[in-house]
C-alpha cells in the first residue's frame, strides 16, 4: 500500500515538474494554444465522467454549464473593466464559472435525476436544445449569434501577471487543471465517490443500503457541472469570446467523443481522451479536411470494438506485464501482423475518403493532389483502383490476423489467472 | 381565416412529414429499445439518394427507388453495426447511433458538398392546383400530403391485418414475450430497422425538395422526431399521429399569426421600455419563441410524465 | 418480549389481481422468524411490502412501535431494517470487500460526504474484514462481485445485508439454488448472525426451517392461515391442506 501511494506521489509530482517546463520546451505558439485546449478539454471531459463513467448517467447537454459559465464569466470580465462589478482576480475567475456552473447545475440537476438512462440523455438533450433556442432569444444575456466578446486584461496582478501574453494563461490553465484533477480524484476515494459507483451498478440496490439514489444522482449531477462551469470560464478567458455554440449539442458531442475514446472506465481515461481528441483537432485540421470523418470513425470503432476506451484497451493488457519477458515478446509477432494489415486496410480507406473530399471540393476537372507524397488526378481511375485494392486486401489481411491476435491475448490472459488462482 | 386554413394545411404537411419519420422511429424503439439517433440521418440520406436519381433518372424512379436503398442500407446497419452493439447494452447501442449520425452527416458533406444541392420539385407537380381565397395551394404539397395518408394508410392495415403486423403491435408493448415466443427476432430487428429507415427515406424524398436537403437537415429535424414520440408515448403509432400533427400545427400557426406575446406582460405592468433581461423578453412573439416550445414540452413530459400521452410503456 | 414488526390488515393489489387480502402478522424482537407457502403465494410481494418497494393499498406496517407503511426504503433501512434479494442483487463492478463497505457507509455516519476519505475510518475497515470473516469471503475479498461463484455471491449478499448492522434482517429465499453442503454452510451463518438479530426469513427448503426458525408463518393465498413453532405447524390440518406437498410435513 505505501508504495503504491509513493508511486503515485512520485508520478504526480513528475507530471507537474514536466507542465511546468513544457512551454519552455515548446517553441511554437501554436502548440502553446493547443496546450491551453488540452488542459481546458482535460478538466471538461474528467467533469463529464464523473456522471458517465461513475455515475452511469450519459448527458447530451452537458455543454450548457460549460457555456453559460462561460458566459457569466466573460459578463464579470466585462462587468469588471466597466466598474460594474467588483473587481476579482483573473487568477481566481475559474471559480466564478465554476459556482455558475454549480447553479445551472443544481436547478437543471433537480428534474433531470429523478429518471435515468434513456430518460435522463433525452431530458438532457431537450435541455440543451432549449438553452439553444434561449440563446437566440435573450439577446441581453447571450447577445444572439454574435456572441460576447471580452477581455481578459483587467489590471496586473501579484507578480506583474496580466494575463496578456499567452503563456501565462497556460500557466493559469495548467496551475487549475492539476487541482481539478487533484479534487475530482480525491472525490473517488470518498463514501460519496463509492455510493456513486455503486449506483451506477445497481440504482435500486442503493436504496436498500440506506442511500437515495436520486440524491447521489443530484449530487453528482451538481459537482460535474462546477468543474464544467470551471472549464467554461477557463475557456472563456483564454478565447476572450464566448458564442452560442459553446452550449450546444455539437460541444457536448465533442467531449462525449473524448471522454469514450478514452474510456469511461478509469480515471486517467477521460485525461487520455481530451488530449489525444485535442491533440488530433488541432493537427489533423490542417492535414486533411476528412478529419472530423475520421474522429467519427474512430469513436464508432470504439463502441463497437473496444468499448472500454484506450484506457480499457491498456487495462486488458495491464496484468499481462506480470508475466516473463519471454511471454511479453511472444505477443509481439501476432499483434505486429495485425497492426501491418490494418494499417494496409487504413491506407486504403483514407486514399479513398481524400480523394472523395478533393474531388468533391474542386472544380477543376484534371486537378491533381497529393496523397502520401505521391501526386495524383482524381479523374484517372488508377489511384482509386490501387486504394481500393489495398483497402480489400487489408480487410481480408486483418479477418486472419485478428483472431490470431486475440488468441495469443487468450493464451495470456489465461497463463496470468493461472498464477492468481495458485 | 383564410390564413388559418393555408396555416393549418402546411401544419399538417409538416405533422404527416414528422409522422413519417416518428413512425420508423417508435417501430425501432418499440421492437428493439434502442433509441436510434441517426433516424433523421437516414431522412437526409432519402433527400439525397432521391436526388441523385432524379438527377439522373427522373423524380418519380427516385421516388420508388429511394426509399427502397435508404431501406436496405438500414438493414446492413442493423446487422453488421448495431446487432454486434447490442451485447453492450443500451447505452452502447444509443452511442452507436450517435456516432453513425455524426459519421452519416460528414459522408454526405464528403459527397455532395456542404451547399445545398438542387433537389427541385419535379415540374410537372411544380404548378399551382388551386386557388382558395387568394391563397396558392401548390400541387406538389397536396401530392406529398397524399403520400403520405396513403403510408399511414398502408401501415394502419399492414399492421392490424397481417400476421407480422400483428407480431409488431405484439413487441410494441411486449417486446420480450414476443422473442420468448420463438419468432426469429434477429431477422425481424433487422427487418424492422430496414423498414423504419425506409420510412424517414420516403420522408426525405418528399420532404427534401420542399425543406431544402443540406447536411444539416438531419440535426434540424432530429431532435424534434424524439420529442413527437415521447410526446406521443412511446409503443403508441397513434400517439406518435397525434403528437406530430400537434406539433406541426402549433409550430406553423405560431409562426403564421406571429402573435406579441406583450399583453401578457403588460398584464402584469411591465412596459415596452423596460430595462435588462426583460427587454428580450416582452417583445417576444409565438414565431420567435416557436423553436423553443418542442423542447419544454419534451422536458415537461419527461419530468412529469414520462409515458408521453399515449404510451403504454415508460420512456 | 417486544415487537419488531407488526403487520395490521395489510392489502396489495396489483391490478385486478388481489395478491395481499389482509395480512395480520407480529414477529418477535430477537427471533428467527420463518414465513412459507406455496408459490405465488405472495411472499415476495410481502417482503416489498414491509421494505418499502411496494406501497400498500389498504393497511399499517409498523417496526419497533413506528409506522413505516409506504416510507421510502432508504428511510426505512435507516431506521434499521435490511433485506437481502432473492435474486442476487449486489454491485458486479466493485470488489467484495467495497460491496460490503458501501452497505456500511451509511450507519457508520458517513451521508454523502465528498470531503472525507472513505479509509479515514479504521473502526469501518476492522467491522469490514469481520463481515469478510463471518461470511467466509476472504479469500475472495479483492475480487470483482461479479466473478464470484454462485453460492459466494448468495453469501455476500446476505453480508452486504448484515454490514449495515441493522437489527432487523429479512432474507428472501437465502439458500435458493444451493447444494446440500452450501445450505449447511448458510444455516450455520444465519445462525450466527441472529444471535442479537430478529430475522425474518422466506423459504422453500423445509429442512432449514425446521433447523433454523423460533416461529413459522404459512402464507396461502395473500393470507396468513397460522403462526407456531415449527413443530406445531407440522401437526397443523390447515397447513397440511393448503400446503401441496404435505411429504415435506
Amino acid at each position: 500500500m505505501k508504495i503504491l501511494s509513493n508511486k503515485k506521489t512520485v508520478g504526480s509530482l513528475a507530471v507537474i515538474a514536466l507542465l511546468c517546463l513544457l512551454p519552455l520546451a515548446v517553441n511554437s505558439g501554436f502548440a502553446l494554444t493547443v496546450m491551453i485546449q488540452c488542459g481546458v478539454a482535460i478538466i471538461f471531459a474528467l467533469a463529464f465522467n464523473m456522471l458517465l463513467g461513475q455515475g452511469g448517467m450519459l448527458s447530451f447537454g452537458h455543454a450548457i454549464y460549460f457555456g453559460l459559465a462561460g458566459y457569466v464569466t466573460a459578463h464579470v470580465m466585462n462587468g469588471m473593466s466597466n466598474g460594474d462589478v467588483p473587481y476579482i482576480p483573473i487568477s481566481l475567475i475559474p471559480l466564478v464559472g465554476g459556482f455558475a456552473g454549480l447553479f445551472f447545475g443544481i436547478l437543471i440537476g433537480f428534474v433531470s435525476t429523478r429518471r435515468a438512462g434513456t430518460p435522463f440523455a433525452m431530458i438532457s438533450l431537450g435541455f440543451a436544445e432549449l438553452v439553444t433556442a434561449l440563446t437566440l432569444i435573450i439577446v441581453f444575456f447571450f447577445n444572439g449569434e454574435e456572441g460576447v466578446q471580452t477581455d481578459r486584461w483587467v489590471r496586473e496582478e501579484l507578480f506583474g501577471i496580466t494575463y496578456g501574453p499567452d503563456i501565462e494563461v497556460y500557466y493559469l490553465v495548467a496551475f487549475w487543471c492539476v487541482v481539478s484533477v487533484a479534487i475530482m480524484y480525491a472525490i473517488t476515494r470518498t463514501p460519496f465517490g463509492r455510493i456513486c459507483n455503486a449506483v451506477r451498478d445497481n440504482p435500486e440496490r442503493v436504496q436498500f443500503i440506506g442511500y437515495s439514489t436520486h440524491r447521489v444522482r443530484w449530487l453528482a449531477f451538481s459537482l460535474s457541472s462546477f468543474f464544467s462551469g470551471l472549464a467554461g470560464a477557463l475557456h472563456a478567458v483564454n478565447v476572450e469570446h464566448v458564442g452560442f455554440e459553446t452550449v450546444g449539442l455539437a460541444q457536448s458531442a465533442v467531449i462525449l467523443i473524448m471522454v469514450y475514446i478514452g474510456g469511461t472506465g478509469a480515471f486517467l481515461g477521460p485525461i487520455l481522451g481530451a488530449i489525444l481528441v485535442t491533440l488530433l483537432t488541432s493537427y489533423l485540421s490542417d492535414i486533411t479536411p476528412a478529419w472530423y470523418l475520421y474522429l467519427g470513425a474512430i469513436f464508432v470503432s470504439m463502441v463497437m470494438f473496444a468499448p472500454g476506451g484506450l484506457a480499457g484497451l491498456i487495462a486488458m493488457h495491464a496484468p499481462i506485464r506480470q508475466l516473463g519477458s519471454r511471454c511479453q515478446l511472444s505477443m509481439i509477432p501476432s499483434y505486429s501482423l495485425a497492426f501491418c494489415t490494418s494499417l494496409i486496410t487504413l491506407a486504403g480507406g483514407v486514399g479513398i475518403i481524400e480523394m472523395l473530399y478533393f474531388h468533391s471540393t474542386t472544380a477543376v476537372r484534371d486537378a491533381t493532389m497529393t496523397l502520401y507524397g505521391i501526386n495524383l488526378s482524381v479523374s484517372s481511375f488508377w489511384p482509386w483502383l490501387a486504394c481500393f485494392a489495398l483497402l480489400c486486401l487489408g480487410y481480408y489481411g486483418c479477418t486472419k490476423t485478428y483472431p490470431r491476435m486475440v488468441v495469443t491475448y487468450n493464451e495470456n490472459i489465461n497463463l496470468v489467472r493461472e498464477r492468481m488462482f495458485q | 381565416m383564410e390564413v388559418f386554413v393555408f396555416s393549418l394545411f402546411n401544419g399538417i404537411l409538416y405533422g404527416m412529414l414528422l409522422f413519417l419519420l416518428a413512425s420508423g422511429l417508435t417501430l425501432i424503439f418499440s421492437m428493439m429499445g434502442v433509441l436510434n439517433f441517426a433516424h433523421a440521418s437516414f431522412f437526409m440520406l432519402g433527400a439525397y439518394f432521391a436526388y441523385q436519381i432524379s438527377d439522373g433518372i427522373g423524380f418519380w424512379p427516385g421516388l420508388i427507388f429511394a426509399p427502397l436503398l435508404v431501406g436496405i442500407f438500414g438493414a446492413i446497419i442493423e446487422r453488421y453495426g448495431l446487432r454486434p452493439v447490442h451485447r453492450f447494452g443500451h447505452v452502447a447501442e444509443l452511442l452507436f447511433t450517435f456516432g453513425l449520425a455524426f459519421v452519416i452527416e460528414e459522408i454526405v458533406q464528403m459527397i455532395w458538398g456542404k451547399v445545398p444541392v438542387p433537389y427541385d420539385v419535379p415540374a410537372s407537380l411544380n404548378v399551382t392546383a388551386f386557388v382558395w381565397q387568394g391563397l396558392d395551394y401548390s400541387a406538389y404539397r397536396l401530392f406529398m400530403l397524399l403520400i403520405s395518408i396513403a403510408i399511414f394508410v398502408a401501415l394502419f392495415f399492414g399492421l392490424t391485418r397481417t400476421r407480422i403486423g400483428l407480431i409488431i403491435r405484439a413487441a410494441l408493448t411486449h417486446p420480450n414475450m414476443v422473442s420468448s415466443l420463438g419468432h426469429d427476432v434477429p431477422k425481424i430487428f433487422m427487418w424492422t430497422f430496414g423498414v423504419g429507415c425506409a420510412l424517414a427515406g420516403v420522408a426525405g424524398v418528399i420532404g427534401g425538395n420542399v425543406l431544402g436537403t443540406e447536411p444539416g437537415m438531419a440535426i434540424q429535424l432530429g431532435p424534434i422526431v424524439f420529442v413527437v414520440i415521447v410526446v406521443g408515448g412511446l409503443g403508441s403509432l397513434g400517439g406518435a399521429l397525434i403528437a406530430s400533427l400537434l406539433i406541426g400545427v402549433l409550430n406553423n400557426l405560431a409562426i403564421s399569426y406571429d402573435l406579441s406575446l406583450y399583453p401578457i406582460f403588460s398584464a402584469f405592468g411591465i412596459e415596452r421600455d423596460v430595462d435588462g433581461i426583460l427587454s428580450d423578453l416582452v417583445n417576444l412573439t409565438t414565431g420567435g419563441i416557436a423553436p423553443l416550445v418542442p423542447y419544454l414540452l419534451l422536458v415537461l413530459m419527461l419530468i412529469f410524465r414520462p409515458r408521453g400521452l399515449f404510451g403504454m410503456r415508460d420512456v | 418480549m417486544n415487537t419488531a414488526i407488526e403487520l395490521s390488515g395489510v392489502q396489495k393489489s396489483f391490478g385486478k389481481t388481489h395478491i395481499i387480502r389482509g395480512v395480520d402478522l407480529k414477529i418477535k424482537q430477537g427471533t428467527i422468524h420463518a414465513i412459507i407457502g406455496p408459490n405465488g403465494a405472495g411472499k415476495s410481494t410481502l417482503f416489498n411490502l414491509v421494505t418499502g418497494r411496494y406501497h400498500v393499498d389498504v393497511g399499517k406496517i409498523c417496526l419497533n412501535g413506528e409506522d413505516i407503511t409506504n416510507c421510502k426504503p432508504f428511510h426505512i433501512y435507516r431506521k434499521g431494517l435490511s433485506r437481502s434479494f432473492q435474486v442476487t442483487n449486489i454491485f458486479p463492478k466493485m470488489s467484495v470487500r467495497e460491496n460490503i463497505r458501501c452497505a456500511m457507509l451509511w450507519n457508520f455516519g458517513f451521508g454523502y460526504s465528498f470531503w472525507k476519505s472513505v479509509n479515514s475510518n479504521k473502526h469501518v475497515q476492522t467491522k469490514c474484514d469481520n463481515i469478510l470473516v463471518e461470511t467466509d469471503l476472504v479469500s475472495r475479498r479483492d475480487m470483482p462481485a461479479g466473478l464470484l461463484s454462485y453460492s459466494d455471491q448468495r453469501a455476500l449478499e446476505i453480508a452486504v445485508t448484515i454490514a449495515g448492522g441493522s437489527k432487523v434482517v429479512m432474507l428472501d429465499e437465502p439458500t435458493s439454488g444451493m447444494s446440500a453442503s452450501e445450505t449447511d454452510h448458510t444455516v450455520r451463518l444465519i445462525r450466527r448472525i441472529s444471535s442479537e438479530r430478529t430475522m425474518i426469513i422466506v423459504e422453500h427448503d423445509m429442512n432449514v426451517v425446521f433447523d433454523v426458525a423460533d416461529y413459522v408463518s404459512v402464507l396461502v393465498y395473500g393470507k396468513i392461515i397460522a403462526t407456531a413453532p415449527p413443530n406445531d405447524i407440522r401437526n397443523n390440518a390447515e397447513v397440511q391442506k393448503a400446503y401441496l406437498g404435505t411429504d415435506f410435513l
